[in-house]
């Protein structure tokens, strides 16, 4: 008696196959719609913007004329919330990737007391939505007088546990105990193996975490607008949604919906580049564990 | 070079004991391998002469000091690793002179040694490549290098072989034989290999369950086991033992088969052995105990026949060349010469 298996030309696969398409096909068009709304949205006027249907172009092509708008509007201050976002990204991100590689590996490489309890903490932590951690974030900043300075928006996007949890596992793999070991044998200090031999092999994995945490602080709305007053120091997500609350009250003016569209688009080009830059890095990063070396 | 010494060496994980009450010296310059199954405890035994594991109990000593509780490189020494453990980002140079330059010694010096010992070990054309661009026996030279330009008292190797190809570790086991002659120094060897603890050591310590089974030459254990583990490690196809009962003159074999020597025999004597090579295959008929070929294994060089004794199990016998007067099927007598058997008490120590 044979033994017959599926083959790439049967029936049964090929509509499977077509079945599956249909339903990555739904969910893309699920996930992208609100990005082309923006993107259709940020090149209309705004009375087209109420007047015409909401995914396609209009007419009247007013791109040039929204960005020009978006980039004037209060002396400029757009280009300044968009600073503030990389500033606060950028240093959030490395620091964040940091110290989620330096947890990741005392907790891959090292026995320590209290080791169980600190990875169950940081499993834990995990799970705890960060908007439910800002008011008591917010006092705790107060206290120090740090309210309303970039450190109140940095020092919290620092701590990163989804990111200790990814380089935990990651060094798990990535590195071997042989190779640390070697290093003893040599002579080494525990940093200098880090940084001479194991923190080169991590890069996938760092570069993972980075990425990460930089979408993640970006796109943060919540700790800026607890912890910021003054508008200066707003990122592009507090920023935008000031306009749209100004645009809502009908004091600043009807073409400020526009502007918020705009200012939305802009918001996710940088995001989308540093993606796809990255993109060979994160790729191998969130991949690596699945097939031992 | 060194004498390494371990006293009452212990090591536990938790509640369970890995390595026993373990008493052990090396001398200055020789070869030592350390040889048992997995889980024997040969590893950790290595380790905690490294300074990588720390001892639960006894002391580490090497020249008369103590340095139980000292790193691996406070101790001098240098370990080969089963796996390499080559650093994957820097070159071959920059791998072997990665522990001088954390020891801080000039530049000049690092380059000497460094292009010494590749010039010894051949790797003077992959000095500028990585460890991902050289082939498995290449790598394993680098690793050797690596541990030779420290100039150490005493080198450790952990299953060096244990990755490359049959081939490849033939030709490796005669490299590091011809090292151990060259630099004169005290290297002490963890394999499961038998045949690499045969070919290798000086002295082989054969270890199971944590205990030191036996020391000796590699002649020593293969003539003269200890007992019943090290007499069915050492040697390859292993020792045939039977379990007999002594009555008089004679043995009583587990199927009720008897055997008359005209001589006393023990009366603590349980059990019996025979190297392969020593096994005395008769016409059938003839002999102490009968058996029938069941699986033949030529090698060219040697032959092996897989004999079924019956009740007694399978015995291995070895003919050197290829025997062609023996085949499937074919019934055989084996006969026993009593002063020429391993003898074992119940317990399985050996009885002289």
């Amino acid at each position: 008696m044979s033994i017959v298996g599926k083959s790439a030309t049967s029936a049964k696969f090929r509509r499977n196959r077509w079945l599956l398409t249909a339903i990555l096909s739904l969910y893309f068009i699920y996930t992208f719609m609100p990005l082309f709304y923006v993107i259709t949205a940020a090149t209309k006027s705004n009375q087209d913007l109420f007047s015409t249907f909401g995914l396609w172009l209009a007419e009247d092509f007013q791109l040039w004329e929204n960005l020009k708008t978006l980039f004037t509007i209060q002396d400029g201050i757009f280009l300044k919330w968009m600073a503030n976002t990389a500033y606060y990204s950028s240093v959030s991100a490395i620091g964040a990737a940091l110290f989620a590689t330096f947890a990741g590996y005392a907790f891959a490489k090292y026995s320590f007391f209290g080791k169980k309890l600190m990875l169950a903490l940081v499993l834990g932590a995990v799970m705890i939505p960060q908007t439910a951690l800002v008011i008591p974030m917010f006092l705790m900043l107060s206290n120090l007088g740090l309210t309303n300075t970039s450190l109140a928006v940095i020092l919290p996007s620092l701590v990163f546990p989804p990111g200790v949890f990814l380089m935990w596992a990651y060094i798990d793999d990535a590195i071997s105990n042989e190779l640390i070991e070697a290093g003893r044998v040599d002579g080494a200090g525990e940093f200098h193996i880090f940084s001479s031999i194991a923190f080169r092999m991590l890069m996938p994995g760092f570069a993972t975490v980075l990425i990460l945490a930089f979408v993640a602080s970006w796109n943060n709305y919540f700790l800026p607008l607890v912890m910021l007053i003054k508008p200066d120091m707003f990122p592009i997500t507090v920023g935008l949604a000031q306009l749209y609350s100004t645009a809502i009250s009908g004091t600043g003016g009807v073409l400020l919906f526009t502007v918020v569209m705009t200012g939305a688009l802009v918001s996710i080009v940088p995001v989308i580049a540093a993606f796809l830059l990255m993109q060979r890095f994160w790729q191998g990063g969130l991949g690596a564990g699945g097939v031992k070396a | 070079m060194a004498v390494i010494e371990l006293r009452d060496v212990r090591k536990t994980f938790g509640a369970v004991e890995v390595i026993g009450r373990v008493n052990l010296t090396i001398d200055d310059g020789a070869f030592v391998i350390f040889v048992g199954p997995s889980g024997s405890g040969k590893s950790t035994l290595l380790r905690l002469v490294a300074g990588l594991e720390d001892a639960t109990a006894g002391q580490v000593l090497i020249d008369g000091a103590d340095v139980t509780h000292l790193g691996p490189a406070e101790r001098q020494l240098s370990m080969v690793f089963q796996s390499y453990a080559l650093y994957p980002t820097k070159t071959v140079r920059q791998n072997m002179s990665f522990g001088l330059e954390v020891a801080r010694l000039p530049k000049a010096e690092i380059k000497a040694r460094v292009d010494g010992v590749a010039d010894i070990l051949k790797l003077g054309d992959y000095l500028d490549r990585k460890p991902r661009a050289l082939s498995g026996g290449q790598r394993q030279r680098v690793a050797i290098g690596r541990a030779i330009v420290r100039e150490p008292v005493a080198f450790l190797f952990d299953e060096p072989l244990s990755n490359l190809d049959a081939a490849l570790r033939v030709e490796m086991r005669i490299e590091i034989a011809k090292l151990h002659q060259r630099l004169g120094a005290t290297m002490i060897y963890v394999t499961h290999d038998q045949v690499e603890a045969m070919t290798l050591a000086d002295q082989i310590v054969v270890l199971d369950k944590g205990a030191i089974q036996q020391i000796g030459t590699p002649m020593e254990l293969y003539q003269s086991p200890a007992n019943l583990f090290v007499a069915q490690f050492i040697g390859s196809p292993k020792m045939n033992v039977l379990a007999v009962r002594p009555d008089g003159s004679a043995l009583i074999f587990a199927d009720g088969s008897r055997a008359d020597f005209g001589l006393p025999v023990p009366s603590s004597l349980a059990h019996v052995g025979f190297r392969p090579e020593e096994a005395q295959l008769l016409p059938a008929g003839q002999g102490h105990l009968q058996g029938v070929v069941e699986v033949v294994e030529r090698l060219g060089s040697d032959t092996f026949a897989h004999i079924g004794l019956g009740g007694l199990g399978i015995i291995t016998a070895r003919m050197p060349g290829n025997v062609l007067n023996i085949s499937l099927g074919q019934p055989v007598g084996l006969g026993l010469t009593m002063n020429q058997l391993h003898q074992f008490s119940a317990d399985g120590i050996r009885l002289s």
